[in-house]
């Protein structure tokens, strides 16, 4: 077998600790006896077409490229093999720069340690294959979970960039979080009124046609990579055609059923078959089976009946399916909730009466929501004092750790909106720090400071503070011993991810912080990817934060599915994957859960394991993991690295 | 009539199973009568090892060499039926792998004396005595085959032609490697004979799923379902990293594989891959937000389950893996020159991934048991 090895001197870089002519002494031992051609700078234009020219003139069976790293210029090399002919798998590169060059003082050592390497590299440059690259058309389709502010705004700008969006979304409607909010901080718009414009677009607008809108839908498995994902999604039931309800509401008028609703914080009661809250979008209600009296045996059809278009459009015996669709690039967006603050001692909520965390405190703002907007005491009355407390669970090492960034700004909108409403109710702050960063924030701070009925008081720590009810059935807060009544307690949770996101994560094998948040590739350069490729991340999911910088996040994914996925684009697949032996493959199924990729199926017929070599990524997991030794990682063979070691070794 | 060929089966450092295993054969004896010689066998026949000395080399046709290398006799006994022998077979795992005796090579010869002769409460001993080599008593010298420093398997002492698995071999397969070494058939020098190309997964007919442990349940802790695979059920069943052939009789009696057969073809180290395979399908849960040193507690609070690691991984092949035994122990001494031929012969390069890691075996001794010449 004619092999050769190419020593890169990289102009002094490696010259001057490497002495190529004693790597020409050396190689005379080494298996087969290579040549060695010495060039200066083979990634240079110069240094590549003499390689190449050497490849053709000398036509060796295999390749030692002693250069940098490979994550360098393997892949200028390997282009080189290819264009002069040859395999570009049968090259195999030797890091004579950054692992020895580099790092090693002693020119006689580096000389030796780079002589050991080289020896590594053609011992197992010789049980090398070639190889071949499969190519596959990526799918420029999209995949956006959670239509809240990032999904939606990611998914109607890939619409509107001619791509074709799933949008799944395990709520009945869309809009997130903050559509259920009255006004927002910081310039007070109307919440329902600042999204319907991008909510009616999405649903009706020129582009919502290549928009594919799930409500009352959960990812439940995928496979594939980037460019080429399969997405299976649970459809559950709302019993009521999207396509066809025009939300009149007339079979929530007939319905009998009824109970509390927890998309209004539990405030208000609904019926069976009902509206999520007023002015929900998509305008059609959607029916609770469990609460349905259908579910205990009874044979109502009265929403049914009621329904003025007709037969059709309310299904009863509609039933859960999983839809199939295949996507280039998945974006997560789903959103955060708020820390349970039941979970932090002395607050109260949960056991007091009005105490409220800030979504409820959100929907009693709202016009929509159980007070319609008043702000009232559970006895019916306006408050004559109201307590805010920050920082509940937030930055607090018992709790959360980390300081959330929005609730300063939404408790100084609070305080805002109740002086609006309730000129002479006092108001206490009760804050660890204070949080109100930007050009916009100080606004609705500055309100609060100068507001003669308002007073922010700094505590240590949580512990400090108590929320009780007092001898005269008033609530009170004992913030450092010191006793204020307070009619009506405002918390404000940490933000945390939204439910569903450890399951996600487990799905798609993303990764998440110590805090459950979705892990950014990097969290500067890099943060709107994942750690798997062709995820994205948009919105609260990947941390706290407002509307402004989820949208921005939202339209951030969709840069990278747009670069990266246009239709039409080939890509190749590595082949550098594992196959299972099946002469000896017992059967006993260990590599299947093994798999990051889901790339293992138990071919049940057989009694054998196969790999998907479009799904396999090559890591390696299952070639440790098989007691048997059945299974071969390509490229990387037990015998190739054997060979590699023994070289080395010598 | 022309002389049948001479069968010998030999025990060094063994529990005399293998020499059960094949009476077992049980009326099939009679066939190998009819074809074989069986002309020693010191568990059953009068021969001496002066006959042996007596027959002119190769004079054997096969002999079946059961045990591992413990003693200086065992090797001796083995040079000398190599010598004798045209076909060598390491029979059964203490001679494929070092099997129990081999668990020795976890502590040093001294320890091992101290323990076995000096420091077990059961002992009366008040003089302390332990066997050496050669013990001075008022009557005169007395002579015992000294101890090696490690117990090896029989091809680190001498050229194997052949490897039977099992602890002991299951007896229909000793029936095999008799009719395929009558036929004279033989398969490529090194290989293992008498025995499957699979695991014991392939044997046993329990239902397997997609594997994700829980944790690791030890047998007296519950009464395994007689269907399901025992590895789901957390019990450490060797099965999957263990040669086939056995026909599973462990997991049918609802008793986890203790891994008899050794590692399939294609493993070079069974205990290895069975760590590696366990690692990969170990659930130690949600680890999101945990620290390292959390999860590290959750992995060793997971794998306190498993009592004896060197017991349950390398019961059987500890002499012929890569761990070996306990390094660095300063009471032996590398033998040089080595055991037998003037070199000391590795597992067949066949055997799985010792290529390109080929090394000279530990053919250590004690010091007390002094270096044999040739």
């Amino acid at each position: 077998m004619k092999i050769g090895i190419y020593f890169c001197n990289c102009g002094s870089n490696i010259a001057d600790k490497i002495s190529s002519a004693a790597v020409i002494e050396a190689a005379r031992s080494f298996p087969d006896q290579p040549f060695v051609n010495i060039l200066d700078f083979i990634c240079s234009e110069d240094g590549r077409l003499r390689f190449e020219e050497s490849l053709k003139s000398e036509q060796p069976d295999r390749v030692v490229v002693a250069a940098c790293s490979p994550r360098d210029h393997e892949a200028t090399f390997r282009r080189c093999m290819t264009a002069a002919g040859m395999n570009p798998y049968l090259l195999q590169m030797v890091n004579i720069r950054e692992q020895v060059a580099w790092v090693t003082e002693d020119p006689q050592v580096a000389t030796d340690k780079a002589i050991r390497a080289i020896r590594g590299a053609v011992g197992r440059v010789r049980l090398q294959q070639p190889l071949e690259r499969k190519q596959l058309e990526v799918c420029p389709d999209a995949l956006v979970i959670g239509a809240g502010p990032a999904g939606m705004k990611a998914a109607l700008s890939l619409a509107e960039a001619g791509r074709s969006v799933v949008l799944v979304e395990r709520t009945p409607f869309i809009g997130g979080l903050p559509v259920r909010f009255e006004e927002l901080f910081p310039a007070l718009e109307c919440a329902p009124c600042m999204l319907e414009p991008l909510m009616g677009d999405l649903l009706h607008g020129d582009c919502a046609g290549r928009i594919e809108l799930m409500t009352m839908a959960e990812l439940v498995e995928v496979t594939g990579f980037y460019g080429n994902f399969i997405a299976k999604i649970r459809q559950k039931p709302r019993q009521v055609s999207l396509h066809d309800c025009i939300g009149c509401g007339e079979c929530a008028a007939a319905c009998p059923a009824t109970t509390m609703n927890g998309f209004n914080s539990s405030a208000s009661e609904r019926k069976a078959i009902d509206f999520a809250f007023a002015g929900v979008l998509p305008n059609a209600p959607f029916l609770l089976e469990g609460v349905c009296v259908r579910s205990k045996g009874e044979d109502c059809r009265a929403c049914k009946d009621a329904c003025p278009m007709g037969a059709d459009v309310i299904n009863l015996e509609e039933v859960e399916t999983v839809v199939e669709r295949r996507i280039g690039s998945i974006i997560l967006a789903t959103g955060a909730g708020l820390y349970d603050a039941a979970h932090v001692p002395g607050m109260g909520l949960g056991s007091l009466p009005d105490v409220y965390d800030a979504l409820q405190f959100e929907r009693m703002l709202s016009s929509t929501g159980p007070t319609s907007g008043e702000i009232m005491t559970a006895n019916g009355s306006a408050p004559a004092s109201v307590a805010i407390i920050h920082c509940v669970g937030s930055l607090d090492e018992d709790h959360n750790p980390y300081c959330s960034g929005i609730c300063c700004q939404y408790a100084f909108k609070f305080n805002h909106l109740i002086s609006a409403k309730l000129p002479d109710t006092i108001i206490t702050h009760y804050h660890r720090e204070l949080t109100v960063p930007g050009k916009e924030a100080h606004t609705l701070f500055q309100q609060a400071v100068q507001n003669t009925n308002t007073c922010l008081k700094r505590y240590e720590r949580i512990t400090d503070l108590a929320v009780s009810l007092a001898d005269d059935g008033r609530l009170q807060v004992s913030a450092h011993g010191e006793l204020e009544p307070a009619d009506l307690v405002i918390l404000c949770p940490a933000v945390i991810p939204a439910a569903g996101a450890d399951s996600l994560s487990a799905l798609l094998d993303v990764s998440r912080d110590s805090s459950g948040f979705f892990r950014e590739l990097h969290g500067r350069l890099d943060a709107a990817q994942s750690t798997i490729k062709g995820v994205y991340l948009a919105g609260a999911c990947q941390g706290p934060m407002d509307i402004q910088k989820a949208m921005l996040a939202g339209m951030a994914s969709v840069g990278h599915t747009l670069a990266g996925l246009q239709p039409g684009r080939i890509i190749e697949i590595e082949p550098i994957t594992a196959e299972v032996d099946e002469t000896r493959c017992a059967g006993c199924r260990l590599c299947i859960s093994v798999c990051p990729y889901h790339a293992i199926t138990f071919d049940t017929e057989q009694n054998r394991s196969r790999v998907n070599a479009v799904l396999c990524h090559g890591c390696g997991t299952c070639v440790t993991a098989c007691p048997a030794g059945a299974i071969n990682g390509h490229h990387f063979t037990n015998a190739q690295i054997m060979a590699e070691i023994e070289g080395v070794l010598k | 009539m022309p002389e049948k060929p001479k069968l010998a089966i030999y025990w060094a450092a063994s529990c005399g199973g293998c020499e059960i295993a094949v009476v077992n054969l049980h009326e099939k004896l009679l066939e190998v009568d009819a074809a074989l010689d069986l002309m020693f066998c010191p568990c059953l026949l009068d021969t001496k090892k002066k006959d042996i000395e007596a027959l002119p080399d190769g004079a054997i046709a096969v002999t079946l060499f059961n045990g591992a290398l413990r003693t200086e006799e065992n090797v001796e006994m083995a040079r000398l039926l190599r010598r004798k022998s045209r076909i060598l077979v390491a029979f059964g795992s203490c001679a494929k792998g070092g099997c129990i005796p081999a668990l020795a090579n976890f502590t040093t010869t001294d320890e091992l004396l101290a323990t076995l002769y000096r420091d077990n409460p059961s002992l009366d001993n008040p003089e302390a005595l332990i066997p050496a080599g050669t013990t001075s008593m008022p009557e005169g010298d007395i002579h015992l085959p000294a101890l090696l420093g490690r117990v090896l398997h029989l091809a680190q002492a001498v050229e194997v032609d052949y490897y039977v698995p099992g602890c002991p071999p299951e007896s229909h397969q000793i029936w095999n490697v008799i009719e395929t070494i009558l036929s004279g058939d033989l398969p490529p020098k090194g290989s293992t004979i008498g025995c499957g190309t699979l695991t014991v997964c392939d044997d046993c007919d329990r239902t397997k799923e997609d594997k994700r442990i829980t944790a690791f349940r030890r047998s007296y802790e519950f009464y395994p379902d007689p269907t399901a695979c025992l590895l789901e059920q957390g019990l450490l069943c060797m099965g999957i990293a263990t040669r086939s052939g056995c026909g599973a009789p462990c997991t049918k009696a609802n008793m986890p594989c203790s891994g008899c057969y050794g590692a399939p073809d294609g493993v070079s180290d069974q205990g290895a891959a069975m760590v590696a395979a366990l690692g990969s399908v170990m659930d130690i849960g949600d680890t999101a937000g945990l620290s390292e040193e959390a999860i590290a507690g959750r992995v060793d609070a997971f794998l306190a389950a498993v009592p004896d690691y060197a017991g349950l991984f390398y019961k059987y092949t500890l002499a012929s893996s890569t761990l070996g035994g306990r390094v660095g122990s300063s009471k032996s001494t590398p033998l040089s020159p080595p055991l037998s031929g003037g070199k000391c012969s590795a597992p067949p390069l066949t055997r799985g991934g010792r290529e390109g890691l080929t090394q000279v075996p530990d053919c250590n001794l004690s010091k007390q048991s002094g270096e044999i010449a040739e």
